[in-house]
């Protein structure tokens, strides 16, 4: 299997998870994009998040291997959770939305399987010497589903049209993060649209010129809130131009048909300029609201990728082990020890917070609790994450036994035993799972004598009790907002989220090391140690999405964390 | 977001307006033109575009729940009635409880574990339009498995009530065949109560096709209906409120002038 690749973007999509977390919102970045300069951190925090866009994507074209024959039946039955609410790849924000307009429209550049960045319609570009004029330059015989050309002029109506606040798209604030030339000002309707930094040099040149030089631009380019739209046909038809009768676009596939809510069929794009190398001639993409539904569906053969529904796992990946797989999801789930002043006073005993880490029997947590391929935590950085492996911390090596006495010994030394137990809290929000682990937990804690009471209460207040240091032990999780250590580590800064309160200043100097280091690992991994030692939180597992996917179905992403993909890079083989 | 982008969010959909030229705009659209506006969700959707594309799939196999349930509940009715305490009505009656049990939530997995798992023999959901019937198999099963079993219960009970009516021993005294006496004198006036369970138990038919909307991907209205409350899609959720009101009040209304016409005695 090739090494986990890049953690999914995670900050479009939060809300689709009931897991409750918290997420960095688009309006977040943006303020913290407005901020940029005055705090080292915030800027680091936007350069990764805009990297974290567009990392990600399977092969280039379809590519089956010499000895894969092609299957005849090349239809591709996708599930969505949801119904996509638009098309329109301007208005659209949810990334269900957006692996729709991935096959109805083309940007400039998409990507292929590592991620890495491929042409799209344009096959070149240049940069100026200052780093804030980049001329593409599109392939000529790029052609909209009516035949016409793809032309600059395309793109600069898209562009404008995507900061437009007539528009009304919610996704705006992607070009202001883009640093394209007078979006913002665009975007608070103080500048008229034509003013924004974009020129159709000619028919096949789009000059693009940004404010101030951002090095990750092109890459965000294969983001769908920049795709082309053909301006006749948006012009003509005003919201209605997504309708199957009259869409046109510039990708490899073409919209045939729409029963809302419930199916929507495409078709492969003759007039495509690559569509000799595509393979899948049909993709359904079916809402199916039920989990179980679709695994039903699935198991008919009507669906050809689903997520599982909890619990399910394990048992599928026994019957069906080359159709299911657990793929890699950044976050991870621990329980928050309130360090700060309004903390219990026991908490502030490192001794105390180790002995709680060491006796969670994370393996039984896995294994017997949450069961969908989620791997134990000994680190608060996901164990898959570009470009840094966590360490291996000492307590992960040790047996659960050995776990379990040193965690009494400490609690001895900090005076604790039977005869005078250590009572504690454990906050949890609403849900079932984070129940089981927290029942799962008071026996851990009971069995080296401490006695826990659970406190579960809704998300809302959850959070805010967690952000007025409400709590004893409160469970968390966090999930990367960008494929980089630090969307992790920052957390525990004094200047970070922090619910817990970790306030430790040899903490914040190598973090803040980190940001000037060349290679920031070895920063990272002093983090990661000085976390271990001082157990500011007990991290108990990292996330993954358990899903199916049909044998003969590839190009798919399945070994990896990809959420774009491309349907004309799948093909179906023969059995 | 940015406060002119929603500005101009609001304005398109007229929300920027006072709450009374609002409500004075929206009543007049569905007066004056039947238009319940734009969808808030999706863009190039209206309300009516919307009941346009699921009413004609629910209608479809609303319709055709309501037949199959009445053919085959007014059969096991008269059935068991006829056969009154043999072991005929006691199948009949078994049939019947069995069926009033199992909602349709639990019909549905259990009908696409049978037919579509094991068997293979029907797709385990979609909707493929009236010319193809495989689609429509499991969710008329489904919804009116339940509705068929009321049907058999009413039918039976009211049934029995005429056959021991006066008229009813008249005829048996003339000497009547018993297929004669049920058939021409004792189902008409068993059927009253029937029909009056019918009315509401269409439209119940239509609103309860949420669960078969939700299960089998048939695109009715129902999921519009539940969806719409989800998204907070108002005009959606208004227009369909509207319409299935509509509908009831369409469907008592027939009932009472079937009423009349099945027994003459009945006045308003």
């Amino acid at each position: 299997m090739a090494r986990y690749g890049q953690p999914i973007v995670s900050w479009i999509s939060c809300s689709n998870y009931n897991q409750n977390r918290y997420c960095s919102s688009p309006n977040a970045l943006l303020r913290k994009f407005h901020k940029q300069g005055d705090d080292p951190y915030e800027k680091k925090l936007l350069l990764s998040a805009c990297l974290a866009l567009v990392i990600a994507a399977p092969a280039f074209a379809a590519n089956p291997q010499p000895d894969e024959k092609l299957a005849d039946n090349q239809n591709l039955n996708y599930w969505l959770l949801d119904a996509i609410k638009t098309k329109d790849p301007q208005l659209n924000s949810a990334v269900e939305g957006s692996d729709v307009a991935r096959q109805l429209f083309e940007g400039l550049y998409n990507q292929n399987y590592a991620g890495e960045l491929v042409p799209g319609v344009a096959t070149d570009y240049e940069v100026s010497e200052d780093q804030t004029v980049y001329t593409f330059h599109l392939r000529p015989e790029a052609k909209w589903s009516n035949g016409e050309p793809v032309t600059a002029e395309d793109f600069v109506f898209a562009w404008q049209r995507l900061a437009d606040p007539a528009t009304g798209s919610t996704y705006a604030w992607y070009e202001e993060l883009m640093n394209v030339k007078n979006a913002s000002a665009i975007v608070a309707g103080e500048v008229d649209p034509s003013e924004l930094g974009v020129k159709a040099v000619d028919d096949h040149t789009f000059e693009v010129t940004l404010g101030s030089p951002i090095p990750y631009f092109i890459k965000m380019t294969t983001h769908t809130s920049t795709f082309p739209v053909n301006r006749a046909v948006v012009e003509e038809f005003g919201d209605q131009w997504t309708l199957p009768e009259n869409m046109v676009g510039n990708g490899a596939y073409k919209l045939v048909e729409d029963k809302l809510g419930q199916d929507l069929t495409l078709e492969r794009n003759e007039n495509y300029w690559d569509n000799d190398n595509t393979v899948i001639e049909t993709i359904h993409f079916q809402a199916i609201n039920d989990k179980n539904a679709a695994l039903t569906r699935y198991l008919a053969g009507e669906l050809d990728r689903i997520e599982l529904p909890s619990g399910q796992f394990p048992r599928l990946k026994e019957e069906y082990p080359d159709q299911t797989h657990a793929v890699p999801r950044s976050c991870t789930y621990a329980y928050l020890f309130n360090v700060s002043e309004k903390g219990p006073e026991a908490l502030k005993d490192v001794r105390v917070r180790k002995a709680l880490s060491y006796a969670l029997n994370r393996d039984i947590i896995v294994d017997n609790i949450t069961r969908g391929g989620q791997k134990p935590a000994y680190s608060w950085t996901y164990y898959a994450t570009a470009d840094f492996q966590p360490p291996v911390t000492d307590y992960s090596q040790w047996s659960q036994e050995e776990r379990n006495e040193k965690a009494v010994e400490l609690l001895k030394e900090a005076g604790y035993d039977k005869s005078n137990p250590l009572e504690l809290t454990l906050s949890y929000n609403t849900s079932d799972d984070h129940k089981k682990i927290a029942i799962a937990a008071q026996q851990f804690w009971k069995a080296i004598g401490v006695n826990v009471t659970l406190n579960n209460t809704e998300w809302k207040v959850y959070l805010d009790n967690l952000k007025n240091y409400n709590f004893d032990i409160g469970r968390y999780a966090w999930c990367g907002d960008y494929d980089e250590a630090s969307t992790y580590l920052d957390y525990f800064r004094s200047g970070g989220m922090n619910y817990g309160g970790f306030d430790d200043p040899d903490y914040d100097a190598v973090m803040k090391a980190s940001l000037t280091a060349e290679d920031p690992s070895a920063d990272y991994d002093k983090a990661e140690q000085i976390l271990a030692e001082e157990m500011p939180l007990a991290p108990i597992y990292f996330y993954s999405t358990p899903v199916m996917v049909p044998a003969d179905v590839k190009g798919l992403p399945v070994d990896n964390v990809l959420q774009n993909w491309y349907a004309k890079d799948i093909y179906r083989v023969a059995d | 977001m940015p406060p002119q982008v929603l500005a101009n969010i609001n304005a398109k959909y007229g929300l920027d307006q006072a709450l009374w030229k609002q409500l004075l705009d929206y009543v007049w659209g569905i007066v004056s033109r039947f238009d319940f506006g734009p969808s808030f969700v999706y863009p190039d959707q209206t309300v009516n575009s919307i009941i346009a594309q699921g009413f004609p799939v629910t209608l479809t196999y609303g319709l055709l729940s309501a037949i199959v349930a009445v053919l085959i509940g007014v059969t096991l009715g008269v059935v068991a009635a006829v056969r009154h305490n043999s072991w005929i009505d006691s199948l009949a009656v078994g049939i019947s409880v069995g069926a009033q049990v199992l909602p349709n939530f639990v019909m549905a997995p259990i009908l696409v574990l049978v037919f579509t798992l094991w068997l293979r023999w029907l797709p385990g959901g979609g909707w493929e339009g009236l010319g193809h019937p495989a689609y429509m198999v499991m969710p008329v099963i489904a919804l009116s498995t339940s509705y068929m079993a009321s049907i058999a219960r009413i039918t039976r009970s009211s049934m029995l009530e005429v056959l021991n009516s006066n008229h009813i021993r008249t005829a048996k005294a003339k000497g009547l065949p018993m297929r004669r006496v049920v058939m021409r004198h004792a189902l008409k006036p068993s059927l009253l109560p029937v029909i009056s369970y019918l009315g509401p138990a269409f439209v119940g038919m239509i609103t309860g096709s949420v669960v078969i909307d939700m299960y089998f991907s048939t695109g009715g209205i129902g999921k519009f209906f539940v969806e719409s409350a989800l998204n907070r899609d108002y005009a959606v959720m208004m227009g369909i409120t509207i319409l299935l009101g509509a509908l009831t009040i369409a469907f008592n209304l027939f009932v009472d002038i079937l009423y009349a016409w099945i027994d003459p005695k009945i006045r308003y």
